[in-house]
C-alpha cells in the first residue's frame, strides 16, 4: 500500500471503537483518490485549533451536547465541536434560516446559553456538569417540545433540534471514522465502483461482521432503544446519584 | 431507440466535442479565448444566471449571432480543481448566502435546490431528466387544478428532443405521458435500482431505467460514468450533464461572454421609454454596469423574483414587472418523501449514480381517488450525511441513531416527487433581513394544501408497498421537498402572470424570464430538462422575433 504514512495503532479506527467492519479502512485507498479529494477528507484528521468562533464555556456545553447526540461516551471521538466551531467561524451555514429563528451563529450561542439555564434551574451548575442522565433528560424534554411544537426559552425547540442534529450529524458523518463503522468507502474519483448490486463487493469493501456480533439488526436496534431509554429515563428534578458530581458525566451507561 | 445522429447534433451544439481529449475536465482554452466585451458597449442581450435556462439561452443566441454578456454570481467552475469527491466538500457547489423560510411548512433551500456558478444548480441535480406529460400543461381544464400554460405540449416537444440529444439522456424506452425513446441505452443498475426493479415487478407497478443525464458509451470528449455515486456532489468525470459542459463551451465558442462571479443586483429600466437598459452588478465588492439592447434573468424561483422586487423603479414602485402583484406568487416545491427500506443482503446503493429506476405509473389523476394529480417514484440513494437526515427524522439519537447509521449498507432507498399545487401565498418577498452586499434577503412562505397532503400520504404508501414486496423487514420514512419552480409565471394575460408564451415579460417589452420561475404547475417531474426547453424554444422566438425588431412593443403577440 502506498500513500502517507500512519503510525500503526492509527489503522482502521472507528468511533469509540464500535462497528461491524472489522480491518476495514478508507484511508487504505487514499493513493487512488484525487489530490483535491483527499486534501479535503485528511484535513478532518489535523489537530483541532484553538477555538474560533465558541467561548470555552460555549464549548463544553457544546462537547457535552454533541457527546450525547452523537453517542460518544469513550476515546476515540470524532472532534464534532472543533468541527463545528471552525464552520461557524466561516459562516458557512447551509443557505436559510427559519424566519423564527435568528442566523446560525446566533441560534447556536443562544441555544447552548438555554441549554446552560436549563441546568442552571436544574441543578444551579452549567449543562456541561450535570451526570449524563441529566444531561440526556433536559435534552430529551427539548426533543419533547419541539415534537409538540412548542417554544423553548423562547426558540422554537423542533427548529433549535433541527440544527444541532443538522451541523452534528454533517461534522460527524464527515469523518473517516464514521465512514469506518459504517463500511462506506468514501470518496471515489478516479477509481469509480466496478462491482455494482446486491452483496457485490470490490476487493477494498469488507463484509457486514455477522460473526463478531451474531445478532439480528431489529434486536441490535432493540438492544440500543432500551439503553437509550435507560438513559433518558430518569425525571427531572429527582435525586442525585453517586456520580452525578462527576465533571461532564464521562462514565459510560 | 433513435439513432443518435451526431452530425445533427453537432450542427446546433458542438459542446461536448470542445471538451478537451486528454483528461483535463475544462475547456481551458476556450476560457482564456473568451471574447471579452466592454462595460460601455451596448451589447444584444445580458443573460442573469449561467445555470439551465440561462445558458442554453446564451448558447443558443450567441450562436444566432447575437452579442451576448452572461452574468453569474458565483464560480466559473473546473471540475478538477473545484469539485471533490465528497459529501461535506461539496458545500460550495451550493447557493448559501442568506435567506430566510416561513409559512407553515417551510422550504430548505440551499443544497436541496439552490445552485450556484455557472452551471447553475445542474451541477449538483441527481441527473433525473424526465419530460412532461401532456396532462401537466392544462390542469385546470382537465383536473379543476392548478392552471393551464399559454402553450400545449406539443409546442415543447420539438426542444425536448432537441436537449434529449444534446444532453444526451440515457434510459428504457418510455411508456408514459407522450411515449418516447432516448438517445443513449439505459446504464446498468446497481443495488438500490435492483431492488426497485425487483420490487415493482413484485407489486405489479411498472418501472423503468432512466431517464438520467448521464452518458452511456462516449458522446464527443465526454468520457463515461464510472459509477462512483457522486452525482449530486459534481460530476468530477463530465460523465453527467451539466451546462457547464452541454451548453457553455459552445456558447464560447460562438462569441458569448460568461462573467463570473457577478451579482447582479438591479436590472435597469429607463421610466420614459419603460424599456430595461442594463443590469448593476457587484464583483469583488465593486459595482460594475452593463449596458444591453435586452435583458434575460434565469436566477430560479427564488432569486429572479427577489431581483424583480429589487429592481423597483418610479415607473414600477412595487417592483419590476409587478403591476398585477404577480412576481414571486405561485412558487412550488414537490412534495418528495423518501422511504428507506432494510435488507439482509447488502444493498450499498452509494455505488452507483443516485438516479437508475424510475416509475411514472402513479403521475395522472386517478378518478377513484379523492385527490388530483399524482406522483412519480425513482431511485435516491442517499450517502451518508444524508442519510443521518434519515434516521435523525425518526426522532434518533445517541446510540441509536448510530445503530442505524452502522446499518447503512443494508439500507435502499427510494423518492417520490409529489405535484403540490400552485397557490398565490406560496411566495418570495423582500425581508428586512440584508446580505452582506447590503440587499434585502429572500423571504420564502410555504404552505401545503390538503390536496398536497393526502398525495404525500398516497407516495409513502406506494414506495412502501415496493420496499416491502421486494422483501424490506422494517421501512422509514422522511418528509422533504424538491426542486422549485414558479414566481414568475408565464401566462396568457398580465393579470395571471408575469411573462408571455415566449417568456417575454408582459411589463417590460425587452425584458425576459427564462428559467424555472415560468413554468405555471410543475407535474411530478424534474424540472430541468423542462426548463431547458423552454429557453431553447424562447431562444428560437427571439431569433425570429428579431428579424422584425426585437423592441417593437406593438408586435403581435
Amino acid at each position: 500500500m502506498t500513500g502517507p504514512y500512519r503510525a500503526p495503532d492509527q489503522h482502521g479506527l472507528t468511533p469509540q471503537g464500535r462497528g461491524r467492519f472489522p480491518g476495514f479502512d478508507v484511508l487504505d485507498e487514499v493513493h487512488r483518490w484525487d489530490m483535491v479529494t483527499a486534501g479535503v477528507v485528511l484535513a478532518r484528521l489535523a489537530p483541532p485549533v484553538e477555538l474560533s468562533f465558541f467561548s470555552l464555556a460555549e464549548n463544553a456545553c457544546a462537547v457535552a451536547l454533541m457527546d450525547l447526540l452523537l453517542g460518544q461516551d469513550c476515546e476515540p471521538r470524532v472532534p464534532v465541536v472543533a468541527l463545528i466551531d471552525a464552520r461557524l467561524a466561516a459562516d458557512e451555514t447551509d443557505g436559510w434560516h427559519y424566519d423564527d429563528m435568528p442566523r446560525d451563529r446566533d441560534a447556536w450561542r443562544r441555544s447552548l446559553a438555554a441549554l446552560d439555564e436549563d441546568a442552571d434551574d436544574l441543578a444551579g451548575r452549567p449543562f456541561a456538569e450535570l451526570a449524563r442522565e441529566d444531561q440526556a433528560a433536559l435534552l430529551q424534554q427539548v426533543q419533547q417540545l419541539g415534537a409538540d411544537g412548542s417554544p423553548w426559552r423562547g426558540l422554537r425547540a423542533e427548529h433549535v433540534w433541527g440544527l444541532w442534529t443538522r451541523y452534528g450529524c454533517t461534522a460527524f458523518y464527515s469523518h473517516p471514522w464514521a465512514w469506518n463503522e459504517m463500511g462506506f468507502p468514501g470518496p471515489a474519483y478516479p477509481r469509480g465502483y466496478k462491482n455494482r448490486g446486491v452483496d457485490a463487493r470490490e476487493r477494498f469493501e469488507v463484509a457486514d461482521s455477522f460473526d463478531r456480533d451474531p445478532v439480528p439488526f431489529a434486536q441490535r436496534v432493540e438492544r440500543a432503544r432500551a439503553r437509550h431509554a435507560e438513559l433518558v429515563r430518569r425525571r427531572l428534578g429527582h435525586d442525585e446519584r453517586p456520580g452525578d458530581h462527576e465533571p461532564g458525566g464521562g462514565s459510560a451507561a | 431507440m433513435r439513432g443518435p445522429d451526431y452530425a445533427s447534433i453537432r450542427a446546433r451544439n458542438d459542446s461536448a466535442w470542445l471538451l478537451p481529449n486528454d483528461g483535463d475536465r475544462a475547456q481551458h482554452r476556450l476560457r482564456d479565448d473568451m471574447r471579452r466585451h466592454d462595460e460601455d458597449d451596448e451589447v444584444d442581450l445580458v443573460v442573469i444566471g449561467a445555470g439551465a435556462g440561462g445558458s442554453v439561452l446564451t448558447q443558443r443566441l450567441a450562436r444566432a449571432g447575437w452579442k451576448v454578456v452572461c452574468l453569474d454570481a458565483g464560480p466559473f467552475w473546473d471540475p478538477d480543481r473545484d469539485w471533490v469527491s465528497d459529501e461535506r466538500g461539496s458545500h460550495r457547489l451550493y447557493w448559501t448566502e442568506p435567506r430566510q423560510i416561513g409559512g407553515t411548512d417551510p422550504v430548505p433551500l440551499g443544497s436541496n435546490n439552490s445552485g450556484r456558478g455557472v452551471g447553475g444548480s445542474m451541477v449538483h441535480f441527481a441527473g433525473y431528466v424526465p419530460r412532461f406529460h401532456p396532462s401537466d400543461f392544462r390542469t385546470r381544464t382537465a383536473d379543476g387544478v392548478g392552471a393551464d400554460w399559454p402553450i400545449a405540449y406539443t409546442d415543447l416537444r420539438p426542444y425536448y428532443e432537441q436537449i434529449e440529444q444534446e444532453l444526451p439522456v440515457a434510459g428504457q424506452p418510455w411508456p408514459w405521458g407522450d411515449p418516447h425513446d432516448y438517445p443513449h441505452h439505459a446504464h446498468p443498475v446497481g443495488g438500490n435500482g435492483d431492488v426497485f426493479l425487483r420490487g415493482a415487478a413484485a407489486a405489479g407497478i411498472e418501472a423503468r431505467v432512466g431517464p438520467v443525464a448521464i452518458t452511456n458509451g462516449r458522446f464527443g470528449n465526454r468520457p463515461h460514468c464510472i459509477y462512483r455515486g457522486f452525482c449530486l456532489q459534481g460530476c468530477k468525470v463530465d460523465a453527467k450533464a451539466s451546462p457547464l459542459i452541454t451548453h457553455v463551451p459552445d456558447a464560447l465558442a460562438h462569441g458569448a461572454e460568461i462573467r463570473a462571479r457577478c451579482h447582479v443586483s438591479k436590472i435597469l429600466v429607463d421610466d420614459a421609454t419603460g424599456l430595461a437598459t442594463g443590469v448593476t452588478y457587484l464583483h469583488d465588492g465593486l459595482e460594475h454596469r452593463q449596458r444591453a439592447r435586452a435583458v434575460a434573468v434565469a436566477g430560479y424561483s427564488i432569486e429572479t423574483p427577489r431581483l424583480l422586487l429589487l429592481s423597483a423603479s418610479r415607473r414600477f414602485p412595487e417592483g419590476l414587472c409587478n403591476d398585477h402583484d404577480q412576481v414571486g406568487r405561485y412558487l412550488m416545491v414537490q412534495g418528495a418523501p423518501q422511504t428507506a427500506g432494510r435488507f439482509d443482503s447488502e444493498v450499498r446503493m452509494y455505488k452507483a449514480p443516485p438516479p437508475e429506476v424510475s416509475s411514472e405509473a402513479f403521475y395522472e389523476t386517478d378518478p377513484t381517488k379523492p385527490y388530483k394529480r399524482g406522483w412519480s417514484i425513482q431511485t435516491v440513494s442517499p450517502l451518508p450525511i444524508t442519510w443521518s437526515e434519515h434516521v435523525t427524522a425518526q426522532g434518533h439519537w445517541g446510540e441509536v441513531l448510530r445503530e442505524y447509521m452502522r446499518d447503512y449498507i443494508h439500507w435502499s432507498t427510494l423518492g417520490a416527487l409529489c405535484e403540490f399545487l400552485p397557490q398565490p401565498d406560496n411566495r418570495v418577498t423582500l425581508a428586512d433581513e440584508k446580505d452582506r452586499h447590503g440587499l434585502p434577503v429572500a423571504h420564502f412562505s410555504y404552505s401545503r394544501c390538503d390536496n398536497d397532503r393526502q398525495l404525500m400520504a398516497a407516495a409513502q404508501a406506494s414506495m412502501e408497498t415496493i420496499l416491502r414486496a421486494a422483501g424490506a423487514q422494517e421501512v422509514m420514512t422522511v418528509q422533504r421537498y424538491a426542486h422549485l419552480v414558479g414566481g414568475a409565471r408565464m401566462a396568457r394575460r398580465p393579470e395571471d402572470g408575469v411573462v408571455d408564451a415566449d417568456l417575454r415579460s408582459f411589463a417590460v417589452p425587452n425584458l425576459y424570464v427564462t428559467d424555472g420561475s415560468v413554468l405555471p404547475t410543475q407535474g411530478s417531474a424534474n424540472p430541468a430538462l423542462t426548463i431547458m426547453s423552454l429557453a431553447a424554444r424562447a431562444a428560437d422566438r427571439m431569433i425570429a422575433a428579431a428579424r422584425t425588431g426585437l423592441v417593437d412593443a406593438e408586435r403581435t403577440r
